[in-house]
């Protein structure tokens, strides 16, 4: 009986483990992996398999046809770095989209979380308004933003022509000089809405009568938010980073719908500029080393955040 | 009396601020909803319309008929493939992340941590890094330009997102729940059938949720593996149908609105659960 409160209350494994091997209860530890197995199965076909399949065929000239693959160890990474000069624009593409991701969404959506805590009448409505956008799909984001920024009809020019702005438009996603911003607009309006709902979620952990202390010390809002709920926050900030960082360097569709990576390739990412090396030029080896490239940048946001994720245990 | 009066002072000041910070938020509100508003109106107007007074005046005239031209015209196949897509994937999807997720969370065994682990690791994968070994796979099955072929990949693809959620909701259910219908004979299936599942409920409603909208919004995947047009997508098939009918703005919008409007009624019924849900997932 002691034993069973004990692991009511403790989640100890051990003491069941001891359990079952006392009992040479094969089933129990059997059973797991028959519950694992589907998923497991489907998971390593699917995603892990082709993720070191692909480390590996990065290794190697091949057209994607022919029946021989030619090893060439490192050459295509040397290849892309020193002869593709869109290789070099796809990167700085994605550290600008970086930036802006984790500058601007993150910032926006905590800026909106805080505004739609305060439970006002109707602050339910505004959340379903300033949430929508990330429910759609990036590729119906890029269409409807191809639209505003359309040259002569688009609403953008049309509402600088309106407000005396003529010598502000533009010809926004086939200036190659520019045409990655409106993208990168386009982007951000889909992506406030997971980090607003994150850190909304995060303001319900905090714990009033904190705050309500701090306002009794006479602490203003300001000061409230920087030294009680910011730091309470950290976690929830860390998260949502980590995220934006991830979403920003999977970013695909939208860029394909607006402008398919031009004008120019001007505003190819790794991950369009590697469908193209892949599936039109048929240089398979350099394909997959960019896959590869994108994967490592990933890494560095993506630790801290599996760290945190496997930490809770 | 002067007291009233400034009663009422401090109450007209009160109700000044309100109405200040409802016209700012309605405003920002407004701005932010442009793109939708602008959609809608250019999917209610005729093309003749749309050219001569552009994107954002009030239609003319409303024109159903764009929607049953955009219907007609080839979104209705997309439609179909979408919705077959996303019926059998979540179902399927969930009932293998619940079992993984329950076997993690209440199955006590050695290596939980290091298997969850390597779950987790498909979050970050790009998918970039997975479709050469996968064009290749599915062309060795046969499974190029098939929905069973694309479902597969989007079975495999949302397996670390559902045990992410599944196991942050399969923790919060009391451990000695499960082992007191151990201690009662239960089999392992019948106590993740019977008490399990039930208690997760609400986790599963989330997932079901928030897995069909990115079911139904996923472009790469169906891009690549996807050929013949009538077997596209709706997000696929919309951006084709933007390069066929790259001027008839009318019939693009009321394509895209038609992609659109299920994701918004999921949207409005089922709100709350977008929130349980990505709570689950950072738990």
């Amino acid at each position: 009986m002691s034993t069973l409160q004990e692991t009511a209350t403790t989640k100890s494994a051990p003491v069941l483990r001891v359990k079952a091997r006392k009992s040479g209860d094969d089933y129990l530890r059997l059973s797991p992996w028959l519950f694992l197995a589907p998923a497991l199965a489907i998971y390593t076909i699917v995603v892990v398999y082709p993720m070191v399949y692909s480390a590996y065929l990065s290794l190697f000239r091949w057209d994607g046809v022919a029946p021989t693959m030619v090893f060439v160890g490192l050459r295509n990474y040397i290849n892309l770095v020193t002869q593709n000069d869109v290789f070099w624009i796809a990167l700085k593409n994605n550290a600008v989209w970086l930036i802006a991701a984790l500058l601007l969404p993150t910032s926006i959506g905590l800026g909106l979380a805080l505004l739609l805590n305060m439970k006002f009448r109707g602050s339910a409505i505004f959340r379903s308004i300033f949430y929508f956008p990330a429910v759609l799909s990036l590729a119906v984001v890029g269409l409807i933003w191809t639209w505003i920024y359309q040259p002569d009809l688009g609403l953008l020019n049309q509402a600088l022509g309106a407000f005396g702005l003529k010598g502000l438009q533009r010809n926004w996603l086939s200036d190659p000089l520019i045409a990655i911003y409106p993208v990168i607009l386009a982007a951000t309006w889909n992506a406030v809405g997971l980090p607003m709902l994150l850190f909304l979620a995060g303001l319900q952990t905090v714990p009033p009568e904190l705050l309500e202390a701090a306002k009794i010390d006479g602490a203003g809002a300001f000061r409230r938010f920087i030294h009680v709920t910011f730091p309470l926050l950290r976690e929830t900030t860390l998260i949502v980073l980590a995220i934006t960082a991830i979403n920003a360097l999977k970013a695909y569709d939208i860029v394909y719908a607006m402008t398919n990576g031009g004008p120019a390739n001007r505003t190819q990412l790794l991950s369009t500029w590697m469908y193209f090396l892949t599936y039109n030029y048929n240089t398979v080896g350099e394909g997959t080393a960019i896959a590869v490239i994108l994967f490592l940048l990933t890494l560095i946001f993506a630790i801290p955040y599996l760290r945190i994720m496997t930490r809770k245990v | 009396m002067s007291q009233s009066l400034q009663k009422s002072g401090v109450l007209s000041g009160r109700l000044t601020k309100t109405a200040l910070f409802y016209g700012a938020l309605i405003l920002v509100a407004l701005i932010w909803f442009t793109p939708v508003i602008t959609l809608i109106i250019t999917a209610l107007k005729d093309a003749g319309d749309f050219a001569v007074n552009g994107a954002f005046s009030i239609p003319k005239s409303i024109r159903w008929s764009n929607f049953s031209e955009a219907w007609d015209a080839g979104v209705k196949n997309y439609f179909w493939n979408s919705v077959i897509v996303t019926g059998v994937k979540v179902p399927i999807g969930i009932l293998i992340e619940a079992l993984a997720a329950f076997a993690l969370t209440h199955m006590h065994f050695r290596w939980a941590n290091k298997v969850f682990t390597y779950i987790l690791i498909g979050l970050i994968v790009p998918i970039q890094m997975t479709l050469v070994p996968l064009t290749l796979l599915l062309n060795s099955l046969n499974l190029i330009d098939t929905l069973h072929g694309l479902i597969l990949l989007y079975i495999g693809f949302g397996v670390p997102f559902g045990v992410l959620v599944m196991r942050g909701f399969f923790r919060t259910v009391p451990t000695a729940i499960i082992e007191a219908a151990r201690l009662d004979g239960c089999s392992w299936f019948r106590i993740f059938y019977r008490i399990a599942l039930p208690l997760a409920l609400p986790a599963v409603i989330s997932l079901c949720i928030l897995d069909g909208v990115a079911t139904w919004n996923e472009f790469i995947l169906a891009q690549i593996f996807l050929r013949s047009d009538e077997l596209r997508t709706l997000p696929l098939g919309l951006v084709q149908f933007s390069t066929q009918f790259s001027t008839q703005y009318d019939q693009l919008a009321a394509a895209v609105l038609i992609a659109v409007v299920p994701i918004v009624l999921v949207f409005l019924l089922f709100q709350r659960y977008f929130v349980s849900g990505m709570g689950g997932a950072v738990k």
